[in-house]
């Protein structure tokens, strides 16, 4: 069964490793040049506060230079895709086809249980799509690194930001890709037991796992573990006087602010900057609004996860999905064993 | 004492709401190439797949080969099934389906294949798809013969063939159950077909076995009467009317006897296979008051 189950999935292995070579070659060619740029830039003996700058430098002369923004976006664009991909067209046919086309009276007909087909099937195609997307986020994540960094570092341009637990690099760095592929193929493979029709099973597959993709970091991945919370001055904060958000955490470099905002010395939050504390322009620096607003006993408060919940949080996404997976698979198993006895 | 291949007892399939089979009784002796008969929808692929174990049934059991057809490697083994419209995998060359059936049946015949493959002139490198429906045919037939079997199992397997492709399939089908005395049952509307190949005939109607025996039993004790009108009440009792038709002066009747019928006031003809079986399929002749046709020990 192994073997047959190669020999059917044989050309769309070559289709995906081709992919992965040539997303290979491409980021090995930019890779370095990335590494030497960020090893000569003022970030490399940086404190403290010059850190931030230096940062932010690097990011915004990257950001300029062709090809290092569409590299960037592609890589990112391509691991968060991958997972579906193979979830619609190695997943969602893997049953459905053999039940559309009849072929299943074929192949469940040979001296071979359904439930070994299944399992060999299933552990060829999903292990495939588990390795193809995890070897894109490694290959990714060492091209990335130093855009990492310099994020992590307080850097931010309007392409790169957010550090590492922003949305988008959390989710393409990592374990996590891990699980969005298995969950996605077991996905496509449940879909395609439940609906017995190839295309409409890859469209709820899309459906659920874009669905997916948007709730965990926006409704599940702050509550994995209770964030902590602390309440800093607006200075040390390093406030956004227009949103009233705090853009570090003191004393937690790298930390995942989860929430912020700005409370009245009577613990109220304060949602506008007070009017007296306008920035007002005499000479050429307009005045900072922020020991304005501290001699008001204006705090901000943050709810964070530190950086050292990075990996914790990683293993808990990914176990998550792994779990979800299994619960398909056994769905699967279940959908074909019940036409027996 | 024979062993049935395929044994059921009150067995039922039912999908969401109707029911496809239900309470068919039957017995299928072996060593036979059974034509398995009826209207669409009498329940005869629903009955092949509960035989295969494809479908569970939903009431009533089924056993085929004399155990219940689970889904194990073992009883999989022993029986060989082409379905409907004979569906392969439309991008794998010929070759490709070998080498499945190598590869998933332990007693698989490589020879038998590779013979069958190289007289039916099939290209190995083909992809199924592009075969002609009697190629695609011959090839899931030789999936199944080479898998060697003790029963095969054949869904409507010429239904949508040409009649020279039809031939070549039963050809090809009774040349290897000559060879390796295996039993078959195949499904059929095709009377002529079945006429050919089968020596033992199971006719299926609303999932009830309408007449069951050997073909030579059948036609044997089967005939056509027809002399001047008369009612069927009046006949003497050894004669079961399966059918029958009067005009104002005339009736003709399809009966069953096992007796020779002497009354010098009809005119005895042989029945064809065919109108045998056309007969007990009408449903205008499944009169309630009949006793059960099964013909079975």
């Amino acid at each position: 069964m192994i073997r047959l189950s190669w020999l059917q999935f044989r050309a769309q292995a070559v289709t995906a490793g081709a992919a992965l070579a040539a997303f290979a070659i491409l980021l090995a060619v930019t890779g370095p040049h990335l590494a030497s740029r960020y090893a000569a830039s003022t970030i490399t003996g940086c404190h403290g506060g010059t850190c931030s700058f230096a940062a932010n430098t690097f990011l915004s002369r990257l950001q300029a230079t062709s090809p290092y923004p569409i590299v960037y976006l592609l890589g990112s664009a391509l691991i968060l895709a991958a997972p579906a991909i193979t979830g619609i067209f190695w997943g969602a046919p893997l049953i459905a086809r053999e039940l559309e086309t009849g072929t299943y009276q074929l192949a469940w007909t040979q001296s071979i249980t359904r439930a070994r087909w299944l399992v060999v099937k299933l552990a060829l195609a999903g292990l495939a799509a588990m390795v193809l997307t995890e070897a894109l986020s490694l290959i990714y994540a060492w091209w990335a690194d130093p855009i990492v960094k310099a994020t992590d570092l307080g850097g931010s341009t309007s392409l790169f930001s957010g550090g590492r637990f922003s949305s988008v690099t959390f989710a393409t760095h990592g374990i996590v890709p891990l699980g969005y592929a298995a969950f996605a193929f077991a996905l496509g493979t449940a879909a395609g037991a439940l609906i017995r029709r190839t295309v409409p099973a890859m469209a709820l597959t899309l459906a659920i796992f874009i669905a997916a993709q948007i709730a965990m970091p926006i409704g599940v991945r702050p509550h994995l573990i209770p964030p902590d919370r602390t309440i800093a001055t607006i200075e040390s904060a390093e406030l956004n006087f227009g949103s009233l958000t705090a853009t570090v955490v003191p004393d937690r470099p790298g930390a995942w602010i989860v929430s912020s905002g700005a409370i009245s010395a009577a613990g109220q939050p304060v949602t506008n900057l007070p009017a007296a504390c306008q920035p007002t322009f005499s000479g050429t620096k307009p005045s900072s609004p922020g020991p304005c607003m501290e001699s008001r006993g204006i705090r901000e408060a943050i709810t964070y996860e530190p950086a050292t919940r990075y990996w914790p949080l990683q293993w808990i996404e990914t176990g998550i999905f792994l779990a979800l997976a299994l619960v398909l698979v056994w769905f699967c198993f279940w959908r074909l064993g019940r036409r027996r006895t | 004492m024979m062993t049935g291949v395929i044994e059921t007892s009150g067995l039922g399939k039912r999908y969401r709401r109707a029911w496809a089979l239900r309470d068919c009784t039957l017995a299928i002796p072996e060593g036979h190439v059974v034509g398995l008969v009826g209207p669409n929808g009498a329940g005869k692929t629903t009955l092949l797949h509960l035989a295969t174990g494809l479908l569970a049934p939903t009431s009533g059991t089924i056993s085929v080969l004399g155990s219940p057809p689970v889904d194990s490697a073992g009883q999989l083994a022993r029986v060989g099934f082409v379905a409907q419209n004979t569906p392969v995998y439309a991008r794998m060359p010929v070759a490709d389906h070998l080498r499945l059936g190598a590869w998933l049946n332990p007693g698989w015949d490589e020879k038998l294949a590779q013979r069958r493959i190289g007289e039916l002139g099939l290209d190995p490198r083909q992809r199924a798809g592009t075969l002609s429906g009697g190629q695609r045919a011959q090839l899931a037939l030789t999936l199944a013969l080479a898998k060697r079997p003790e029963l095969l199992l054949l869904d409507e397997p010429v239904a949508a063939l040409d009649p020279l492709a039809r031939r070549e399939f039963l050809r090809g089908l009774m040349e290897a159950v000559a060879a390796h005395g295996t039993s078959v049952v195949m499904s059929s509307h095709l009377v002529a077909d079945l006429e050919r190949v089968c020596d033992y005939l199971v006719v299926l109607v609303a999932s009830r076995v309408r007449v069951a025996g050997e073909v030579s039993t059948l036609l044997a004790t089967h005939c056509r009467l027809s002399g001047p009108r008369r009612d069927p009440a009046t006949l003497p009792a050894e004669l079961d009317v399966i059918e029958e038709s009067h005009t104002d002066k005339q009736s003709v009747l399809l009966v069953r006897t096992g007796e020779p019928v002497h009354d010098p006031a009809w005119t005895v003809l042989p029945v064809s296979l065919e109108d045998l079986v056309l007969a007990y399929m009408n449903p205008a002749n499944e009169m309630p008051a009949r006793k059960p046709q099964l013909g079975l020990v």
